[in-house]
């Protein structure tokens, strides 16, 4: 017997839904066995991580809150992917955004919010996107991969955020403990519970800024020139060159869109979220925006959608954590065993796999001559 | 040349072949890449193949090296019938290929290159496989150190090396695919004394080029294939000089009827004097409205570098080209999309097309300034032209939601140079447009060349002569960089010569 490998000539129509189902069980078998493994009760603790992440109007709303940053990081990764530029460095970019909505709400704490609000959002995006550009810029210039640049950076960027809190910006107040001070409330973003009525527990106005950004990453894609372009360059330079495709200036452009994304990420999880900069706004929202681009294949609407899953996955490990008292590291686990298993199976989306029994060599010739 | 003057199957009345092609024939769709070929390879005979681009060279040494089968015949090693349905079983058959890209391991030895795979244990024994491959060398006069690392070696050492692998797996038929592409004139030289020590000892030699000295010098038998088919086999004793088998090669034969009206010439359009630069020298042409120039050669002898300067890719090196009455630099830093230049590059699927985008916005990858205001992008009329295309040049499937890749090469060609006609165009570089086309779609490709004259000049970029006959006012035929050969297609004397200022021959 032998397995014969086709490529497909026409798409899969609803067995796409079927693989991914597919895919998504695999997924949750493997963690089931690690459960087992670590010796707590495998489908229990299923059933916990299923309760913890959806059972809940406060859990649905907790992973709202936390699927902002991971969709605009994402939004932003999505941009270079789609020419085949290859940011990972999402983290690093949220961090820079994150400082640099700090230093505004520290240096102008008198400014009035509608003047302060939009300041730290600019002064954010502007950090994260230089941040962005630099790995563009060595690529351009001297050939480095953009892979390991931008993943490199992002180690310098926490390092940079770390510094600052224990440092410069430490607060007077605060004990030794390494952040900074409370923003003024003007440099806050407020909850939307109380301004609406509504008991909406900590989901806050930062929501706005994801159709936003979403809208304008679908409209620039399908009805812009540079969007089109962008496109294009994603079959490569020598196409690029062909039809005359500013590849060099577009490198430049999704990297420093991508950036800028990822800073107001930043900025919007510092100030409505923690209310000042504190190490732990890192929460690696920004590697976890690469699984999303990447499960989502680069689209406006599935990366909404798995922003969400892949936040309700962690608020389901955190109770998971306390009820059975799991590692943390179990949540990078599952990421990282559904992101595998979708990868896999999106292989039998462009290829059929059928079983054939082998023919000897001899038998097929003597056929071949009877025909 | 008829058929009656060239034998077909020359071997045959000869020792068993080693390997006997029995009227191989495949198809790729509608197009018919080998037709019937019948050929025997001997034992200690070197076999060149000669062809000119898309006659079929490759596809039939993917099936004797067993990466296609046979659509129809078959193909016998020492008298068995067999069928390959990998290259591994065409290897343990005996019949190994040198590629022209090297699929070596850059970081490790020469032997452990060879002997990836057979290594015959779980425990390396290096020493005794650098003595293994270093007396295998040896024996077959391929100078190499077993112990070297690949990635220092230059493209002849790594070439013995790929020789080597083929050896130490005794392949008996040792096939090569313009092997002396990359390499010096010494390492060619090198190289066919190794061919020639390894024919002595019995191996089965067939080597594909287009360099007819070379074949000349090598070869003891040639083959020579055209459109798919066996156009002629002779031993190389009975060929006079390379120009005879530059005749012999390129041959002639009208394969349709098209019929080329002559169009009023305007004004100049392409203006290339005394043009140099890397792979060219001293080139120096025009070109008016109303006119096709071909430039005709065998492939690697100067037409890129020449159709990439034209085309602005690179910058000439000394010397001057004025496109539409311009220089080159003010040309490129201004030029309009629309009623300037348009290319057909000879890689449509690659270079010309975007494989995963659809027709529309393959429509838009070349015209995109003529539907964007601003920066709004207006794709329900981009979509509308598509259609727009499809109709007019017949573009199948008819659907413009297609992507590039579901079309076939006929179809794709026919779209592309529909696109670049809308493009109005005053200069239209055409590189190899029918190459692998079918033989309507070639029609229907030079009736639209034709039409383009009324409006445009057309630089063609050619290696089947017979195109370019039927096509072109003027030929411009180069070697080696350098123009052979300047003069229209009614010059019958030096039309008769095309073949040997192709060789480079200039009597």
């Amino acid at each position: 017997m032998i397995l014969k490998i086709r490529k497909r000539e026409e798409s899969l129509g609803w067995g796409v839904l079927v693989v991914y189902l597919g895919a998504l069980a695999l997924a949750l078998a493997v963690c089931a066995i690690l459960l087992a493994l670590a010796g707590k009760p495998a489908l229990e603790g299923l059933v916990i991580l299923f309760r913890g992440a959806f059972g809940q109007s406060y859990s649905l709303l907790d992973a709202l809150v936390k699927a902002i940053p991971i969709f605009l990081c994402a939004l932003g990764v999505a941009l270079s992917f789609r020419m085949q530029i290859w940011n990972i460095g999402a983290e690093g970019q949220f961090a820079l955004g994150a400082v640099g909505a700090t230093f505004v709400a520290l240096s102008f704490p008198g400014l009035p919010a509608l003047a302060l609000m939009p300041l730290m959002f600019l002064a954010a995006m502007l950090a994260g996107g230089a941040w962005g550009l630099i790995p563009a810029v060595l690529r351009l210039r001297l050939g480095v991969s953009e892979i390991i640049s931008s993943l490199m950076l992002n180690y310098i960027g926490i390092l940079v955020l770390e510094y600052l809190v224990f440092g410069a910006w430490k607060d007077p107040a605060s004990f030794g403990f390494p952040m900074t001070a409370e923003f003024v409330p003007a440099g806050q973003i407020a909850h939307m519970g109380p301004t609406l009525g509504l008991s909406l527990g900590k989901l806050h106005w930062g929501l706005l800024a994801c159709p936003l950004a979403g809208v304008a990453y679908s409209v620039f894609l399908s009805r812009t020139r540079l969007g089109f372009e962008l496109a294009a360059c994603g079959e490569g330079e020598r196409v690029a060159r062909y039809a005359q495709l500013p590849y060099g200036f577009l490198v430049l452009l999704v990297m420093g869109l991508g950036g800028g994304l990822a800073g107001l990420a930043g900025c919007i999880e510092s100030s409505a979220t923690l209310g000042r900069l504190q190490p732990t706004v890192m929460a690696g929202y920004g590697y976890t925006a690469i699984v999303v681009a990447w499960l989502a294949r680069l689209k406006p609407w599935p990366i909404a959608f798995t922003s969400f899953l892949l936040a309700a996955l962690r608020v389901g490990v955190e109770v998971l954590q306390l009820e059975l008292q799991i590692p943390a590291a179990f949540g990078q686990i599952m990421e990282g065993a559904i992101l595998l298993c979708v990868i896999a199976g999106q292989f039998f989306l462009s290829y059929s796999v059928t079983l054939k029994r082998s023919r000897p060599v001899a038998a097929a010739a003597s056929k071949g001559e009877r025909a | 040349m008829t058929r009656a003057q060239s034998r077909t199957d020359i071997g045959a009345v000869d020792v068993l072949p080693l390997v006997r092609l029995a009227g191989v024939t495949k198809r790729f769709g509608q197009v018919l890449a080998n037709d019937g070929i019948s050929l025997s390879i001997m034992p200690g005979r070197i076999k060149a193949l000669l062809g000119e681009n898309g006659a079929g060279k490759s596809t039939l040494m993917a099936m004797l090296a067993g990466r296609f089968q046979p659509d129809d015949g078959h193909i016998e090693v020492a008298g068995e019938r067999v069928r390959f349905a990998s290259p591994r079983e065409a290897i343990a058959a005996g019949i190994g290929m040198v590629y022209q890209h090297f699929m070596l391991v850059e970081n490790m030895t020469v032997a452990e290159n060879v002997l990836l795979g057979q290594e015959g244990g779980f425990v390396l024994h290096p020493a005794a496989m650098r003595r293994k491959v270093g007396e295998l060398a040896e024996r077959f006069g391929l100078g190499i150190d077993p112990g070297a690392r690949v990635g220092g070696l230059s493209m002849g050492e790594r070439q013995r090396v790929e020789i080597l692998k083929l050896l130490y797996r005794e392949s008996q038929v040792l096939i090569f695919d313009e092997p002396t592409a990359v390499l010096t004139p010494v390492e060619a030289e090198s190289l066919f004394t190794a061919l020639r020590t390894m024919s002595a000892q019995g191996k089965a030699i067939v080597f594909i080029s287009h360099k007819l000295e070379e074949v000349l010098s090598l070869a003891d038998e040639i083959a020579i294939l055209r459109r798919g088919r066996i156009e002629g086999e002779f031993l190389a004793s009975e060929i006079e000089s390379p120009s005879e088998l530059a005749r012999r090669m390129v041959g002639r034969d009208v394969v349709l009827d098209i019929k080329r009206e002559a169009v009023v010439h305007g004004r100049q359009v392409l203006d290339v004097r005394h043009l140099s630069g890397p792979g060219l020298d001293d080139v120096s042409f025009d070109l008016k409205r109303g006119e096709i120039l071909a430039i005709v050669g065998v492939a690697g002898n100067g037409q890129q570098q020449l159709v990439e300067v034209v085309c602005g890719l690179s910058r000439p090196d000394s010397g001057e080209v004025d496109i539409l009455g311009q220089s080159w630099a003010k040309f490129f830093q201004s030029r309009d999309w629309k009623g300037a230049l348009a290319w057909i590059p000879e890689d449509r699927a690659g270079l010309a097309t975007c494989r995963t985008l659809n027709l529309t916005d393959n429509l838009l990858l070349t015209t995109r300034q003529g539907f964007a205001q601003g920066q709004w992008l207006e794709r329900a009329r981009a979509r509308e032209t598509a259609k727009g295309i499809v109709r007019e040049h017949n573009v199948q499937p008819g659907n413009i939601e297609a992507q590039a890749w579901q079309l076939s090469g006929g179809n794709l060609q026919k779209f592309v140079l529909g696109r670049e006609l809308y493009r109005e165009p005053r200069l239209m570089v055409a590189e190899q447009p029918t190459q692998g086309l079918d033989v309507s779609a070639t029609e229907a490709v030079w009736q639209r060349l034709l039409e383009a004259r009324k409006t445009a000049g057309v630089l063609l970029v050619t290696g089947d002569l017979t195109e370019a006959l039927t096509l072109a006012d003027r030929v411009v035929v180069m070697f080696r960089g350098r123009v052979m050969g300047l003069f229209p297609v009614t010059d019958t004397a030096q039309v008769e010569r095309i073949g040997s200022l192709m060789a480079g021959l200039k009597e």
